[in-house]
């Protein structure tokens, strides 16, 4: 048997030999570790096309003019959703591929341990979709975030909530929290209930779910029963679409519906969930509809090539290929070392070429970004408009408090 | 195995004496001879399956039973360990044999009666067991004073290259300890195998009422079995969490695992010594190449697509495993190199 | 109190649904002693059919069943003939086969797996003109399309029950159920009753994922929910046991639906598994169940 020990072992150095064709003297190779198979495939695809087209454009644009014009190479690497997956291919990536840095990888639990990898062989890692607080809270120095963490979103979520109430004169008094049980909707809800005692605000159903449900009706009859004022959701898409459809059908009628992107910014929602989804607040990072010339016009172009708007993670992606190739194009080098070194001193604003988020990048010592914050979007007509804060909004966007009865519909 | 080394001062001239001491100083020095660190990397996740295998085969290899439920034993072990180490400092390398204890302990509660059981009852029941513990680990924040932070899991602390630490800055060195513990439980497997214990659970599994009218507690020996396996499969649980230096419930106390763990069994061999390897070697690469080269094509799930005909075609056509045809060629090299060395031998002789 | 009521209804027509989906499962089991992991695999393909139906023609799902349930035999008898039986028949001397385990096992995942390669993975619904309507009385409002299923979880399961009982080719299926070697002497040919059960058992679910269809979403993993608890449910039941597979669901619902107004829903699943390992552990034979089948 252990011939075929050999065998196989030796089959296996042949594929790692003949994985990687020689490196062109022209080229940085930038590794992406995304979740490109397992339930979260689709957000790993749109996720991808976006490093895609920044990838495309900055190459047609004259790749790196600081390295003589070096064309960027994108390494991809499929971690299935799985940490030790995700190790063993960021492991790869920068033993084998040699990137110069990585960007990845959607689920935080991968990306957790991954980050730990790249901190190791000193080689920057940039983070555009991970909640996970803890992430950026290790004192990494080779680990840099991109976007909110959940902290900061549940932040956003209830302050809005209260602020408008005291404009509109008709305050929310009582949350109801419903999540899904895993890590995100847990640590989620959290952080609700610590910034709902900040900003007085009780809670009166305080609900957890397994998002592969056959059905999430237990969860609709005891909201109907607790009767909150306002409903803070952390939900994937299908148990999203169930929920929306038992809340319409029990013609449950709380004041505000808000939901934490995943699936409620998932444009299969609206497409599922028909005329249920309208009225619906969403606390995402950015949006299609965005007053931000420059996301618009990417947002045009992204549609053509690919079909479809943009998704939030899509928009994060783009930009943070932007931000890796400024950086390397200051760094004049392809040393990960100098990489880093400008990474943790960019400054890069919205609107400037390639950063289609409405926010700003700059990491704090530990490799947050400090700009990071949040969009409120509220579904009218089954659309998504930006709603607040008013400078991001389009003109004429406006906010509908309280959400209509189910009977003035 | 079928030949046997021969005792005595001949046997480095024994070719069933000196090939498998080949074989393993092969796999000794392989990742010295091939420098690069994912080939490392998918070693060590091939021996790591490897070894949750062999533990599983313990049980699993005798007919009569499908366990699928051995993702528990890994997570009893990832857990120990890691909250021990998190709580009162304790090296996982202590907390390591903690868990291996734990989880022989639970082996023999949940033994005793699910070993009533047969067939689809038995393998149902597992599943119920797994999906019980992870859905109680997953909404359990603490225990007492003990925080397990439910479904979020557990960070296993940094502490640099610390070897009296289970944490290491190279991968050879999780490699040796994956060879070690292989080997030790290959060497263990070999042993019941060989011994009264092994020739009963054989029995037992094919017919445990005509083993039981024959005098043999069948339910013994397999309680035994059931409780080393389960050692096993938490000293590799911990493994994985000093590896991965995170645990949480859906990542180790998985279905998923448990399949992936029967499906390796089955297309290796199961119930032979070394059927667990072969299994691993074959599917564990597949799954990691065929991640490299099919993924992020158009066709999202075309790995898991191949990997599941893969099972079916096996059950279909090679149903008892890979092992067998394997075991057939080495007997016939065995038998060619000591036919050489002996007609040798004669000719001095003469 | 009104409310209990409301729960409790919900409980068991939600119930009768899961009591449906088990019962090809069951029937498979009490003929040919395996399990058959791809079940929710082939309940996930009749979604698809009834979805396909339904956007493509634009059938009503109900009407739909007239069209699904033979096709779905169809798949099952052709999966009997090209998997489970070379499988069967080389595990013919094993007291305890769990090669079918695997194989389907393996079935599962790779259908699952082509469905998304062919169809992605986004979720779909499929819209009828009484999705989203409920049925009032008093202040209690009763989903119209889990009422529907309700009834037709009924019916199939009466058909199936009256087709056992009374037809030539029903009792043959139980005969060879209960003892494989005297049907086998007698002259029944074991591995044509076989396909035609594992056709039957196939077809049941022709009926649910076209019920299943207005409520829920069409994934290449929605399936998967259902087969778990469907696993669940023919043990509670008794493994074999017509109708003990919809009593088995209707209690897996009540208790689904009532603890989860206490506990939480997760919580809810995992006294289910515990009261399903109970079960198991102090009377393996089921609620319904002979005590032979253990």
């Amino acid at each position: 048997m252990r011939r075929a020990n050999i065998l196989f072992f030796s089959l296996l150095l042949a594929c790692a030999l003949a994985v990687g064709p020689a490196a062109a003297q022209d080229t940085v190779k930038i590794g992406i570790l995304l979740p490109l198979s397992g339930p979260a495939a689709p957000i790993g695809v749109n996720s991808l096309n976006g490093h895609k087209m920044a990838v495309e454009e900055i190459n047609a644009g004259g790749g790196i003019p600081s390295l003589g014009g070096a064309k960027i190479e994108l390494v991809v690497a499929d971690s299935g959703g799985d940490p030790k997956n995700g190790l063993t291919q960021a492991e790869r990536l920068i033993t084998k591929d040699n990137v110069v840095s990585i960007m990845g990888a959607y689920q935080s639990s991968v990306t957790y341990p991954s980050t730990q990898v790249a901190e190791k062989y000193e080689v920057p890692y940039i983070v555009p979709s991970s909640y996970k607080p803890e992430i950026t809270e290790r004192g990494f120095k080779y680990t840099f975030r991109v976007c909110l963490t959940t902290d900061l979103a549940g932040r956003e979520q209830i302050a809005f909530m209260e602020r408008m109430g005291r404009l509109s004169g008709k305050p929310v008094k009582t949350l109801g929290l419903i999540y899904e049980n895993s890590d995100w909707g847990i640590s989620s809800a959290e952080l609700w209930k610590k910034y709902a005692k900040d900003f007085n605000l009780e809670v009166v159903l305080d609900e957890s779910y397994p998002s592969n449900s056959t059905t999430l009706d237990p969860v609709v009859r005891k909201l109907k029963q607790a009767k909150p004022d306002a409903l803070l959701f952390a939900s994937y898409t299908s148990d999203a679409i169930l929920l929306a459809k038992g809340i319409a059908q029990q013609k449950i009628n709380p004041m505000v519906y808000m939901g934490t992107a995943g699936g409620h910014a998932d444009p299969v929602f609206i497409q599922n969930v028909g005329d249920a989804s309208n009225y619906y607040f969403d606390l995402a990072e950015t949006s299609p509809d965005i007053d931000l010339p420059i996301a618009r016009e990417t947002n045009e172009k992204y549609k053509k090539v690919y079909g479809e708007d943009m998704s939030d993670d899509c928009i994060k992606c783009y930009t943070s290929t932007y931000v890796l190739a400024k950086a390397i194009e200051i760094a004049a080098s392809t040393d990960p070392k100098d990489i880093r070194r400008v990474l943790a001193n960019i400054f890069m604003i919205p609107g400037q070429k390639g950063i289609i988020t409405p926010y700003g990048i700059q990491f704090d010592e530990k490799g947050q970004n400090i700009h990071a914050r949040g969009v409120v979007i509220q579904t009218l007509n089954q659309k998504r408009v930006v709603v607040y804060p008013s400078e991001l909004a389009l003109p004429g966007a406006t906010i509908v408090w309280p959400t209509p009865g189910w009977d003035q519909r | 195995m079928s030949a046997m080394p021969p005792s005595g001062k001949n046997r480095w001239t024994d070719p069933a004496f000196y090939l498998p001491v080949l074989f393993i100083s092969v796999l000794l020095v392989n990742p010295l001879i091939i420098r690069s660190t994912t080939f490392t990397q998918v070693s060590i996740l091939v021996l790591w399956y490897a070894c949750l295998t062999a533990s599983w085969n313990l049980v699993g290899g005798f007919a009569g039973v499908l366990p699928l439920g051995h993702a528990v034993f890994a997570g009893i072990g990832a857990y120990t360990s890691t909250l021990l180490f998190i709580h009162a400092g304790l090296s996982p390398w202590i907390g390591m044999l903690v868990g291996g204890a734990i989880a022989a302990v639970v082996a023999l509660l949940i033994g005793v009666p699910t070993f009533k059981l047969h067939g689809a009852y038995y393998a149902l029941s597992s599943i119920a067991f797994v999906e019980v513990v992870r859905i109680i680990t997953e909404n359990t924040q603490q225990i007492g004073s003990l925080k397990i932070n439910g479904v979020q899991g557990l960070l296993v602390p940094l502490r640099g290259h610390a070897p009296l630490y289970f944490q290491f800055d190279g991968k050879l060195w999780y490699y040796y300890i994956i060879v070690a513990l292989l080997l030790i439980i290959i060497y263990i497997t070999y042993r019941i195998h060989r011994s009264r214990m092994g020739f009963y659970l054989v029995a037992g599994g094919e017919d445990q009422e005509a083993a039981e009218s024959l005098g043999i507690n069948v339910t013994r020996y397999k309680l035994v079995a059931l409780s080393l396996s389960a050692f096993f499969t938490a000293l590799t649980g911990t493994f994985y969490a000093q590896l991965v230096l995170y645990v949480f419930p859906q990542g180790i106390i998985s279905l998923n695992l448990s399949f992936e763990i029967a499906f390796i069994a089955i297309i290796g061999g199961r119930g032979t010594l070394l059927g667990p390897v072969i299994g691993a070697l074959i599917l564990v690469p597949i799954g990691e190449i065929s991640r490299i080269y099919l993924s992020g094509s158009q066709f999202i799930g075309i790995h898991l697509f191949f990997y599941g005909t893969i099972i079916v075609l096996a059950m279909l056509y090679k149903p008892s495993g890979m092992m067998r045809s394997i075991q057939t060629g080495y007997d016939r090299l065995v038998h060619k190199l000591r036919g050489a060395s002996a007609s040798a031998q004669h000719e001095g002789e003469r | 109190m009104e409310f209990f009521l409301e729960i409790l209804i919900n409980g068991v027509l939600t119930g009768s649904l899961y009591g449906l989906t088990a019962l090809g499962l069951t029937l498979v089991f009490g003929v040919m002693k395996i399990i058959n992991f791809a079940h929710g695999t082939f309940l996930m393909v009749c979604m698809y059919m009834t979805y396909g139906l339904g956007v493509g023609f634009g059938l009503d799902p109900y009407l739909c069943i007239i069209l699904v349930v033979p096709a779905a035999f169809v798949l099952g008898y052709l999966s009997q003939v090209v998997f489970v039986q070379p499988v069967l028949k080389a595990e013919r001397d094993v007291r305890e086969p769990v090669g079918v385990l695997l194989l389907t096992a393996g079935l599962w995942i790779a259908v699952n797996n082509l469905f998304l390669m062919l169809f992605g993975a986004n979720f779909r619904s499929l819209k009828t003109p009484y999705s989203d309507q409920v049925f009032e009385f008093g202040q209690m409002l009763i989903s119209r399309p889990l009422f529907y299923a309700f009834v037709f979880s009924l019916g199939a399961t009466a058909i199936l029950a009256l087709f056992l009982r009374h037809t030539h080719m029903g009792r043959a299926i139980r005969v060879v159920g209960q003892d494989r070697e005297a049907a086998s002497l007698m002259g029944v040919d074991i591995y044509r009753i076989y396909r035609i059960a594992f056709g039957l058992g196939i077809a049941t679910l022709g009926v649910a994922g076209a019920i299943i269809t207005p409520m829920l979403y069409v994934h290449p993993f929605a399936g998967d929910i259902y087969d778990i608890r469907a696993f669940v449910i023919v043990v509670l039941g008794g493994l074999g046991s017509v109708p003990g597979a919809l009593l088995g669901g209707i209690i897996i619902g009540v208790i689904e639906s009532v603890a989860s107004q206490y506990l939480t829903m997760s919580w809810a699943a995992a006294l289910i598994y515990m009261i399903f390992l109970l079960v198991l552990f102090v009377r393996p034979q089921g609620i319904f169940g002979f005590e032979k089948d253990s």
